[in-house]
């Protein structure tokens, strides 16, 4: 009878699985947010030599547009369709491993062949781990890095940041005073805020780096930290560029680097690969540093499991294939690494095809000091909460203490 | 048998076959009536239930753990969430806002081009050419039209010596921009309905009124204005829940900022519900629109009835 | 100085054609602007704002095809609502008929849930309609942008606006096809529909226009590239990075823009009719 039951259960398994197609139990969905060919080249490369271990098992990865990424995977796990695996930005990331939907990668990774999961710098997987548990591998751990027109610099005779690096004048005053004269010179902006969206979905990357510059915090420890004087200060100087000098892209204006209506920028290496089109000369330089010295700031996303999914400890072997040595170590050409001895390597600065090796050291060496851009386990509701207030920030006539000290009265309760 | 199938209202001998002739009929009309029904029932009352139940609860949709919480949710919205308010008020400042100028315009529009003359093809089209656009190629192009100092609205004001304000960045501006973006994409469906009802008026009617000497203000007044009272109620109701649902112009073209001056009700469910989890809350934010809504319609209806007698 | 009446009205309608070229203004301007930005390069977008393009990019065209599935994507935007469009002319006729010509038990309590319906968006219902399409199991397919227009206040509008013209068309009519030996679903189909084309037209293109513009449900229920509608389309032109590719973004909403105005330009007339036909008015 019971052995009856198991064969009834067996059978009717088999058909479901029949109606649901053949395919679909060996392979894996991995969503992420690239659409660049060379990125997806590259991945299925990797996803390729997985089958040295699991001939049967494909990975079909699928293109979701950056701009919604965390909406749309709302949906997708929300809707009962999740992916098996996928890329995550660290803004989403505590929300997500809150919410129970990450699955525990640690006890795979630790046992991998050959992995050494100590190669993985702590402070870089701070925003993964909680204790043990592990919710994600860093796959990219890409500091903020200022790119500069150097054709611009050129037409207004001035030295250019990698110049101004190398003789220690680079810092927030002399990133002042160059936005200034390259607006003065030329009449083209000084310098756009990432991706020209400071003020509306990239307010925390527009104020991260300044704030840090100045030795302060926008929260740590459940304290808000828009009011402290180091933040504040960061802020009105700032505000002095975009309104005073007018250097810095205005609220409410299209200003593009990438298409050379701006001398300098902050931006991550993956952007580089819109360089060479670009039609300027230009180069990368470190973040200026401030009173605080240097303390540059990381943008980090890493790979998960989705707890939902049906083939998790599959997925959960994918990861450990596609984020030991070697993959890592490919990867790094496009996105910098988390794992120490590929860092630590020649092969990381020369991997570039686009950036010269002088320049990239300054990324490897951001890397090791920098620290990953904050975030919370209410993030959506603390950006949200804090959009509106910082709207009050960029208006000519602003007084920014006052304004700061709105921002954190709108976020405390979230903290 | 033909002959007994004709006209139901007719006088009848035969009592028995009426019956089941009513029947029939009956059972007929349910089988016409049964797709709609059915949808009715799966895709409006069963959700509008749900969003009732919903609205009680506390309801994650990622961890999609519920719990009841009563009314708590509602309370919130009401007493506690400094936020409500705000976008209430946004939603009604963006109504009237939107509806008197979309239907005065769409009026005056629809006096002006009821009648053939030269040309009334080409502006019939020019002001109808919106409507069929897609929402987000409109806010896509306003966008940029909209910027502080590039943009082509802000030039052109320059041109004649007026200094544009910096539209999406100032909370009022930016509503001001919305309703004015959002009047032009839709007043043309308005427009066209006015004109069908315009040109079903008879035209003795006016040729009557003319006769009697009256003014073309008084003829609008008396004759016309009266008998476009049907399409005018069906005009408004139609705006008028169009302006409250509206989402995709908002989310396209501010995103509900600057300082929230453009957070509407139907983008603040949706960010409640899809972007913070929320689901309880902005089940019981959703449950408030309907209400509002209905109670809008119901006035109209109600005050309507009122002047027809 | 007197003007004769000829000489007034010739005054008066050019008086008229000037302000309504005025007013046309906001209304034409866009979509010049966005067909001409959709030959520049995004260098020159930025740059002095000029009508002309000073290169014309026509290779936007095809990098935007190469960008995405673009092709995919317009048929999806275009299949979808030819398909809302017959769906509901089917139900919502068949509907209007019985409320406009048939009576039965329940008749007026239908009409009023249906009315309440029609007050009701779609951000209402939209939660448990997540949850509901997902237990259907119909997640990221065309099936709830289709199943909820058509059944959700959209059509419930379009019922009634049907039901309206059926109540316009003479009874004897329908005796006649009656005394033929036809059927109520013969007379539908062979007498009431056919008399009622100004009707269905007018449905049709309101709905066709209501589906095609649908923009959250495609946003929440969708979420692969290939099934895209055209809303979710345009406005996914942004590089590997999340960074607006701003001339293949216009040259795309010329793309999606373009032929629906030519079809309305064609059809301008019998649409406006078939609206003043139809029971729209009111």
């Amino acid at each position: 009878m019971n052995l009856r039951m198991k064969s009834l259960a067996a059978s009717t398994i088999l058909s479901l699985g029949l109606i649901s197609g053949p395919a679909l139990a060996e392979e894996l969905r991995f969503t992420v947010w690239t659409g660049s060919e060379a990125h997806l080249k590259m991945l299925n490369e990797i996803a390729e030599s997985f089958k040295a271990t699991k001939p049967d098992v494909t990975v079909r990865f699928e293109t979701i547009p950056a701009a919604d990424y965390t909406q749309k995977l709302t949906f997708q796990l929300a809707g009962g369709n999740p992916p098996d695996l996928g890329w995550m930005m660290e803004d989403a990331a505590p929300t997500f491993a809150a919410a129970g939907v990450l699955m525990d990668l640690g006890p795979t990774l630790r046992e991998a062949e050959g992995y050494d999961f100590a190669d993985y710098s702590e402070p870089a997987l701070g925003l993964w781990t909680k204790a043990e548990t592990v919710y994600g591998v860093p796959f990219s751990t890409s500091p903020f890095m200022i790119f500069y027109n150097k054709t611009l610099f050129d037409e207004a005779g001035l030295e250019d940041p990698l110049q101004l690096a190398a003789s220690g004048k680079w810092n927030m005053d002399t990133f002042q005073e160059v936005a200034k004269t390259i607006k003065d010179k030329t009449g083209k902006w000084g310098f756009e805020f990432k991706d020209g969206q400071g003020y509306e979905s990239r307010i925390m990357h527009a104020l991260m780096p300044p704030i840090r510059a100045h030795g302060g915090d926008v929260w740590a420890n459940g304290e808000c930290g828009f009011d402290k004087p180091e933040a504040v200060q960061a802020v009105q100087q700032l505000h002095d560029m975009v309104f005073k000098d007018k250097s810095i892209v205005p609220p409410g204006e299209q200003g593009d680097y990438f298409s050379g209506s701006s001398a300098m920028t902050i931006n991550q290496i993956s952007r580089a690969s819109k360089m060479p089109e670009a039609g300027f000369e230009w180069g990368i330089a470190p973040l200026p540093s401030g009173p605080a010295g240097e303390s540059p700031v990381i943008g980090q996303a890493a790979i998960v499991v989705f707890e939902r999914g049906e083939q998790k400890e599959l997925a959960a072997e994918f990861v450990a294939h596609m984020t030991n040595k070697e993959n890592v170590a490919k990867m790094a050409q496009f996105f910098p690494p988390a794992r120490k001895s590929v860092l630590e390597s020649d092969a990381f600065t020369s991997a570039n095809a686009i950036i010269p090796a002088e320049q990239m050291a300054h990324v490897s060496d951001a890397i090791a000091k920098g620290k990953v851009l904050p975030s919370h386990e209410k993030s959506p509701q603390i950006l949200a909460a804090m959009a509106p207030r910082v709207d009050t920030l960029w208006k000519p006539d602003a007084e920014v203490k006052q304004a700061l000290a709105g921002v954190c009265a709108a976020i405390e309760p979230l903290l | 048998m033909a002959d007994t199938l004709t006209d139901k209202t007719s006088a009848r001998p035969w009592r028995a076959p009426r019956l089941s002739l009513r029947r029939r009929e009956a059972i007929e009309a349910w089988l016409f009536v049964s797709p709609t029904v059915a949808g009715f029932l799966v895709f409006f009352l069963g959700p509008l239930l749900a969003v009732m139940y919903f609205s009680l609860t506390e309801w994650n949709l990622l961890t999609q753990e519920a719990t009841f919480v009563g009314v708590k949710n509602y309370v919130d919205a009401l007493s506690v969430n400094p936020d409500f308010w705000h976008v209430l008020r946004n939603s009604f400042v963006f109504a009237i806002g939107l509806v008197p100028l979309n239907m005065t315009l769409a009026l005056t529009l629809a006096l002006a081009l009821s009648r053939p003359f030269r040309g009334v093809v080409f502006f019939r089209t020019v002001f109808f050419a919106p409507v069929v656009t897609s929402a987000v190629a409109w806010a896509i192009v306003w966008r940029f039209l909209l910027q502080g100092e590039a943009g082509a609205v802000n030039q052109l004001l320059a041109s004649v010596g007026i200094d544009g304000p910096n539209w999406l960045r100032e909370p009022d501006w930016a509503m001001v921009a919305v309703i004015v973006t959002r009047v032009i994409k839709m007043v043309g469906l308005n427009m066209i309905l006015y004109i069908a009802a315009l040109q079903a008026i008879p035209r003795d009617y006016e040729a009557a009124a003319r006769l009697e000497g009256a003014s073309n203000w008084q003829i609008f007044r008396m004759v016309i204005w009266p008998l476009l009272a049907p399409t005018t109620l069906v005009i408004f109701v139609i705006t008028m829940i169009g302006s409250f649902k509206v989402f995709d112009h908002i989310y396209l073209m501010t995103g509900g900022g600057p300082e929230n001056g453009t957070l509407v009700l139907a983008f603040y469910i949706y960010e409640q519900g899809f972007k913070f989890f929320n689901v309880g809350y902005a089940s019981a934010l959703a449950m408030i629109m309907f209400v509002i809504v209905l109670v809008l319609t119901v006035i109209q209806m109600t005050l309507r009835r009122k002047d027809m007698r | 100085m007197t003007l004769t009446t000829r000489q007034a009205r010739l005054v008066s309608r050019t008086c008229l054609i000037i302000a309504l070229s005025v007013v046309a203004v906001p209304f034409v301007f866009p979509f010049l602007w966005m067909v001409s930005s959709g030959f520049k390069s995004a260098t020159e977008i930025f740059g002095q704002p000029s009508l002309i393009p000073r290169v014309w990019r026509w290779q936007n065209y095809l990098e935007l095809l190469e960008y995405q599935p673009f092709a995919r994507q317009y048929f999806n935007s275009l299949y979808i609502a030819v398909a809302v469009t017959v769906l509901t002319l089917a139900i919502s006729s068949l509907a209007g008929y019985a409320l406009a010509r048939m009576r039965f038990a329940g008749a007026g309590l239908l009409m009023l849930f249906l009315l309440s319906a029609l007050m009701v968006p779609e951000e209402v219902t939209i939660i448990p309609n997540f949850f509901l399409i997902r237990s259907m199991g119909l997640m990221d397919t065309h099936a709830p942008l289709i199943l909820l227009p058509v059944f959700g206040s959209h059509g419930v509008m379009a019922t009634f606006l049907m039901r309206q013209y059926f109540l316009a068309i003479p009874k004897e009519l329908e005796e006649a096809g009656r005394m033929d030996g036809l059927s109520r679903f013969g007379i539908w189909w062979r007498i009431a529909l056919p008399m009622s084309r100004p009707a269905l037209a007018a449905v049709s293109i309101i709905t066709f226009l209501f589906s095609w513009n649908l923009f959250l449900e495609p946003l929440v229920f969708i979420s692969s590239l290939e099934k895209f509608t055209l809303p979710l389309a345009l406005s996914n032109f942004t590089d590997s990075y999340g960074l607006p590719l701003w001339h293949l973004q216009l040259a795309a909403t010329s793309l999606a823009v373009v032929p629906i105005l030519i079809v309305y330009l064609i059809a301008q007339r019998q649409i406006i009719e078939s609206f003043a036909l139809s029971g729209v008015k009111g």
